[in-house]
């Protein structure tokens, strides 16, 4: 039981840096990003083809990250524009649609150009003794990343100056503009940090299992599930609800079985909805 | 007399392709505090929604000092030196107090001058510093929403209807605080209903009736002409 949960925490963590980037987007502007597991494993394949390439692990995560923050920005700078101009469910819905056919897009790509590409990050070592538990040294290192990068994002957005400007334009995007702060080049960042925030779960999670040009869309649904569940907009939240449906998702897999646990997941999604709609730390704007 | 920091020329605004705001000229000189008065409806949110960005104008324009406002931002008209109180407030609710008021200075690091100068003000903020300020009352989230705006330094306050929520004794605070602000110096532009509170603050007043300038004076004028007091301060 203690390694099923552990093995759950792992893939919480994975879970929850997933969520951010979603729930951050969807915070700012009401962009639902229906390409985000895409944008993973673009940020995946990228690093996968440099590794091909026979270039060291260190050049190719750089680069892999860069470019899908490119990818990001430009999405942004291009496609996000005209819905921004919109309000209301207009906005939520142009976007939704957008970033759906971005996803389309991405998968049609990658699965014509390199249809047996995947990543793998072996790391070397033996595994390591927690509670008794035999842990595999992939995931913990997985699990380090996922919780540096979180790490960050707390600090990030408490303390930097940068930081409580996006929460200001997450709580009340008027009084933002007030305070002197422009939405739109938050807005930007963000959905650039949030795409590379994509590609930092791909490595996290490419040490445990590899990330195949198909698992886009698998991985759009599990970071949809886990910014609902944990609240549209809060960070915390979105760690908290990753843990928890990670700890349920292998709890689920080892007693019940695997081929039920995307039904458990979608399951709490939908009850977190009925009993608490603005999710386990959200707040209604 | 100083020279005009705001001018408004023949300004329209409105929603949906129809204008609300007809044709508004109005100046506010340095140093000065100036009211515009109306009942509800006649355009006074419209009116500084207009002046700081929030809203598209139709016609018209808007100077600040030598520079042109009219297509800006907001968050470049606050950037620019004019810091607006809206009615409702805007605050940041799950921020502290503190966070709230650092915003206010954005992007501005130092600021520790500028927020003790707040806390002398509304010591009462100072007392809730480390509070979010969605659980406030109305008056101290009133003197939080005027501190976070003096945070940046404006050259000019705009404040709709400050007293918006307040009972009648912290309505009068409410002025008292920015007649502080005025003697100091500030230049401050205030839309309100309550007008005896407004008219005893301002320098200069305009009414503002159907979107449209129908009288403007000193204020002590203003508060002893008789279509203003039959119309705005219940005398008949
Ligand atoms: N968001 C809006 N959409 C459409 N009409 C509006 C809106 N806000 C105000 N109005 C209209 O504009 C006119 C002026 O309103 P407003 O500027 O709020 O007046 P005041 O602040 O003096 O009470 C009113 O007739 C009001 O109905
Ligand atoms: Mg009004």
């Amino acid at each position: 039981m203690t390694a099923v949960v552990l093995d759950g925490i792992v893939l919480g963590l994975q879970l929850g840096l997933l969520g951010v980037g979603l729930t951050l987007v969807y915070g700012l502007g009401g962009v639902l990003n229906l390409a985000h597991g895409q944008f993973a494993v673009l940020g995946a394949i990228v690093i996968a083809r440099m590794l091909d390439a026979s270039f060291s692990l260190w050049v190719a995560i750089p680069v892999g990250l860069v470019c899908i923050g490119l990818v990001g920005l430009l999405i942004d700078l291009t496609l996000m524009r005209p819905v921004y101009k919109l309000r209301g469910e207009e906005r939520v819905l142009l976007g939704l649609l957008l970033m759906l056919g971005v996803g389309t897009i991405i998968d049609g790509l990658l699965e014509w150009r390199y249809p047996i590409e995947a990543l793998s990050i072996r790391i070397s070592g033996d595994p390591v003794p927690i509670l008794g538990v035999s842990m595999r040294i992939g995931g913990l290192v997985g699990s380090g990343i996922a919780l540096v990068a979180g790490a960050a994002l707390f600090v990030f957005f408490r303390f930097s100056t940068f930081g409580r400007a996006t929460r200001s334009v997450i709580q009340d995007e008027e009084g933002a503009r007030l305070c002197g702060i422009n939405p739109a080049t938050v807005r930007t960042t963000i959905f650039a940090l949030s795409a590379v925030l994509a590609g930092l779960v791909a490595i996290a999670r490419a040490m445990t299992a590899p990330i195949v040009v198909t698992g886009g869309v698998r991985l759009t649904i599990l970071a949809l599930i886990v910014a609902v569940v944990g609240g549209l907009g809060s960070v915390s939240g979105a760690f908290l609800a990753g843990i928890l449906l990670g700890v349920v998702s292998t709890v689920s897999a080892f007693y019940i079985g695997s081929y039920i646990t995307s039904i458990i997941l979608l399951a709490t999604a939908a009850i977190t909805i009925v009993f608490r709609p603005s999710g386990l730390l959200g707040h209604r704007p | 007399m100083a020279e005009d920091l705001l001018t408004v020329s023949a300004l329209s605004a409105g929603y949906l392709g129809e204008d609300v705001l007809s044709e508004v000229t109005l100046d506010v000189a340095s140093g000065e505090a100036v009211a515009v008065i109306g009942s509800n409806g006649a355009g006074k949110t419209t009116l500084l929604r207009a002046i700081c960005g929030l809203l598209p104008t139709t016609a018209g324009s808007v100077h600040f000092g030598q520079t042109k406002l009219t297509g800006l931002g907001a968050h470049s008209i606050a950037r620019a030196g004019i810091a607006f109180v809206p009615a409702e407030r805007h605050l940041f609710p799950t921020m502290s107090v503190r966070d709230n008021l650092s915003l206010g200075a954005y992007p501005k690091r130092h600021q520790h001058a500028k927020l003790e100068f707040v806390f002398e003000l509304f010591p009462r903020l100072e007392e809730r510093g480390g509070q979010h300020a969605g659980t406030m009352s109305g008056g101290e989230q009133q003197m939080l929403a005027v501190g976070r705006a003096l945070m940046s330094e404006p050259r000019l306050l705009v404040l709709d209807e400050p007293t918006t929520g307040l009972s009648p004794l912290l309505a009068t605070e409410a002025y008292s605080a920015l007649a502080k602000l005025r003697a100091d110096g500030l230049t401050i532009l205030v839309a309100e209903q309550q007008v005896p509170l407004a008219l005893s603050l301002a320098d200069r007043g305009y009414v503002l009736d159907h979107g449209k300038i129908q009288l403007s004076g000193q204020a002590a004028e203003l508060a002893d002409d008789p279509g203003v007091r039959k119309a705005y301060m219940g005398v008949t």
